[in-house]
C-alpha cells in the first residue's frame, strides 16, 4: 500500500488520518499484507467461496404492522448526540 | 457467610436458593464484598451494578418467600462482556465512541437470562469492539491474569475470563469471534465455551465480524457452562442466521458418557509445525495419554490448510469489521466531534476521534482488502481457502469425533508483549468452520500459570461436546476448586 492508496482507504472508511499517523499506518497495514500473502500460495481451483457457513434463508413472518413502544423510539432519540423534535439533527447537506 | 459460597457449583447454589436454606441477597452481599477487595488487583469490571443487583436479589427472596415458582438461575450472580445490550444499562463496547449509550433494548440472551431469575452484578472489561487477543485494547483500563497480575488475561473477553477465575462471579458470558472466550478461558484456567455457528442468538451484540461471531460461555467448570448454555441457546426470529432447534438441555445428561462408548479422539499433527511452549507441549502429550488411558482411541489427523487459518481470519474479519463499524458514524448514537464544518467531515472526525488505533487499522485494511482493485485476489481468494479449510476438516472427522489441542500455544505474556499471530490458530479454526470449541483447564504450568486444552466438534454435536470436555475434566489433574490468591492488605 502506497501513501496515496491510504488516503484513498481512508476516505472510503471515513477516518481522517493526520499526516504523522500516515506512516504508522502504512507499515502496520504493509505487514499485514505481507502476512496474508500466503493465502496465494494453495491450489484453489473449482473451490466455491464460503461466504457463510450456514445455508442463508429469508426469515418470514406474518406482515402486521405493530406499533413501536413509545419508551424505545425515546431511549433511541435520547441517545442522538443531535436532534430535533422526533428527528436526528445534522449539518446542512444541500447547500 | 463468607465467599465460599461463591466457589459451589451453580446448579448446588441455585437449589440453595430455591429452598430457601441461603438468601439470594446473602449471595450477593457476599459477592460485592469479595468483588471489592479483589477488584482493585484484577480490574475485570467496567462497571458495577451493586444497588441495583442488591434489590434484585431482595425481589428473588420475597418472591420465593411466597412461593413463585423457581426460575433455572433464581438468584445467581453473573457478569456481561460489555458488548451485550442490558435495557436502560450503559454498553460501551469498551470504546470512547460508545462511552454514554444506553441499550434501548434487550439482546435475546439477556431476556432469557431475565426470565431464569439471573442477577447481573457487572459489564465486563473487553478489548474495544472485541477486536485484540489481550484487553489491552480496551478504552478504559486493563484487565489482570488473576493468576498473575503482570500477566494479560487474553482477549478478548478478558473481563468476563478474569471474573470467573479470581472467584467474584460463578460464571459469565463473552461473545467469540476469532477464540475470544476460550483464549482468555485457556489463559485463566476456566471452562470456556463456543457454540455451533447459529446455536445462540446474537440479537443485542454487538457485532464484529458476521459471519464468525457467536455469544460464549465461561464457568469454572464444564456443568456450570453447559447449565448457561441451555439458558440462552434457541431459536430467535431476530437472529436470521439463528437454527431453528428446540431448546436443548445440555446438563441433563452430562454424566452419561454411553454415547461416547467409541470415542475417537484426532489430534492434528500441523501442532508440531509451530513452536508450542515447551510445558504446554509437555502437558498436552499427557493429556493425550491419559485420554488414551481412560477415553478412548486417539488418531492422527491431517489438516495441512491450519497453516492458513490467521490469514485468512485477518482478511476476512478485517473485511466484515470495515462494513460493521460502518455503522458507528456520529449521526444516530455515539460520539460526535464537534470539529466537523460538513457531514462529510463530521464521520470523519467523530471516528477518528473516538475510536482506537487497533479498532482503525483493522477497517483500514479491512476496506482496503474489498476495495475492486483487491477484492479478488485478497477477499474472494481467502473466501475460498475457508472452503478448503472447511473440506479438510470435514475429512478430518471422518476419522474422528472431535479434534484435541493445546487451547493456545503460548502463555499468557506480560502487558505490553505481543503473542504470535498462530497462538490460537486451533480456536479461530473453529469460528472460520462455524464449529462448537471448549477450552477445559489441564494443568498448572512452573510459573504457576494454568494451561487449557481444546475439544472441537463437528457442527452442532454440542451436547456430546459437553459431554467429553466433562469425561475430560474428571479425569485431569487440575484442581477446579483451586482460586488465585491474592494480597488483600
Amino acid at each position: 500500500m502506497l501513501k496515496e492508496e491510504l488516503e484513498v482507504t481512508a476516505f472510503f472508511a471515513r477516518i481522517d488520518i493526520k499526516e504523522d499517523e500516515k506512516e504508522k499506518y502504512l507499515a502496520d497495514i504493509n505487514k499485514m499484507f505481507n502476512y496474508v500473502e500466503v493465502l496465494q500460495e494453495p491450489d484453489v481451483m473449482g473451490l466455491k467461496p464460503t461466504t457463510h457457513v450456514t445455508e442463508l434463508r429469508n426469515v418470514w413472518r406474518e406482515d402486521i404492522v405493530k406499533p413501536s413502544p413509545r419508551d424505545v423510539i425515546d431511549q433511541m432519540l435520547n441517545s442522538a448526540p443531535s436532534k430535533e423534535g422526533t428527528f436526528y439533527k445534522i449539518k446542512k447537506v444541500v447547500v | 457467610m463468607n465467599n465460599e459460597i461463591l466457589k459451589i457449583k451453580v446448579k448446588e447454589l441455585k437449589i440453595k436458593i430455591c429452598s430457601c436454606e441461603i438468601k439470594s441477597e446473602d449471595v450477593i452481599k457476599v459477592c460485592f464484598g469479595y468483588i471489592k477487595k479483589v477488584e482493585p488487583k484484577v480490574k475485570a469490571f467496567l462497571k458495577l451494578n451493586d444497588d441495583q443487583s442488591l434489590k434484585q436479589a431482595e425481589k428473588v427472596d420475597n418472591k420465593l418467600k411466597s412461593g413463585t415458582k423457581c426460575g433455572l438461575l433464581e438468584g445467581i450472580p453473573i457478569g456481561i462482556k460489555d458488548n451485550i445490550m442490558i435495557k436502560g444499562e450503559t454498553m460501551t463496547s469498551a470504546s470512547k465512541y460508545l462511552e454514554n449509550y444506553v441499550s434501548p433494548y434487550d439482546a435475546t440472551v439477556i431476556e432469557k437470562l431475565k426470565d431464569a431469575g439471573v442477577i447481573f452484578v457487572g459489564r465486563t472489561n473487553m478489548d474495544e469492539f472485541a477486536m485484540g487477543g489481550s484487553t489491552e485494547t480496551s478504552a478504559y483500563q486493563k484487565t489482570a491474569n488473576p493468576w498473575n497480575i503482570e500477566r494479560i488475561p487474553g482477549g478478548s473477553s478478558g473481563g468476563s475470563a478474569a471474573a470467573v477465575a479470581s472467584g467474584m462471579v460463578p460464571f459469565a458470558l463473552g461473545s467469540d469471534t476469532g477464540g475470544s472466550v476460550r483464549q482468555p478461558a485457556g489463559f485463566c484456567g476456566i471452562v470456556g465455551y463456543k457454540p455451533s455457528y447459529g446455536l445462540i442468538s446474537r440479537y443485542g451484540t454487538c457485532a464484529l465480524a458476521s459471519s464468525f461471531d457467536q455469544i460464549g460461555t465461561f464457568a469454572k467448570n464444564v456443568t456450570d457452562a453447559a447449565l448457561l448454555t441451555s439458558v440462552i441457546a434457541g431459536k430467535d426470529y431476530r437472529d436470521p442466521i439463528c437454527e431453528p432447534n428446540e431448546c436443548i438441555d445440555y446438563v441433563n445428561d452430562i454424566d452419561n458418557p454411553n454415547s461416547l462408548k467409541t470415542l475417537k479422539i484426532g489430534v492434528p499433527k500441523q501442532i508440531f509445525d509451530y513452536k508450542v511452549d515447551s510445558e504446554i507441549s509437555k502437558y498436552f502429550n499427557d493429556a493425550v495419554n491419559k485420554i488414551k488411558l481412560a477415553l478412548g482411541e486417539v488418531v492422527e489427523v491431517d489438516i495441512p490448510a491450519y497453516k492458513y487459518v490467521p490469514a485468512l481470519y485477518n482478511v476476512i474479519m478485517c473485511a466484515e469489521v470495515s462494513a460493521n463499524i460502518a455503522t458507528f458514524d456520529g449521526i444516530r448514537y455515539g460520539y460526535r466531534s464537534t470539529n466537523g464544518i460538513n457531514l462529510n467531515d463530521e464521520y470523519t472526525k467523530s471516528r477518528a476521534e473516538s475510536l482506537g488505533y487497533e479498532v482503525k487499522k483493522r477497517i483500514l485494511f479491512g476496506t482496503h482488502v474489498l476495495e475492486a482493485k483487491n477484492y479478488h485476489r485478497c477477499y474472494h481468494q481467502a473466501q475460498k481457502v475457508r472452503t478448503l479449510l472447511i473440506n479438510q476438516i470435514i475429512d478430518a472427522y471422518k476419522k474422528c469425533d472431535f479434534i484435541f489441542s493445546p487451547a493456545t500455544l503460548q502463555m499468557p505474556v506480560k502487558f505490553g508483549e505481543m503473542l504470535p499471530q498462530e497462538c490460537d490458530i486451533f480456536l479461530i479454526a473453529a469460528n472460520l468452520a462455524g464449529l462448537p470449541g471448549i477450552t477445559v483447564p489441564c494443568s498448572f504450568t512452573s510459573i504457576g500459570m494454568p494451561m487449557g486444552v481444546h475439544f472441537m466438534g463437528t457442527r452442532f454435536s454440542d451436547v456430546k461436546l459437553f459431554k467429553v470436555a466433562r469425561l475430560f475434566e474428571k479425569i485431569s489433574e487440575f484442581d477446579i476448586n483451586k482460586y488465585p490468591t491474592f494480597d488483600l492488605t
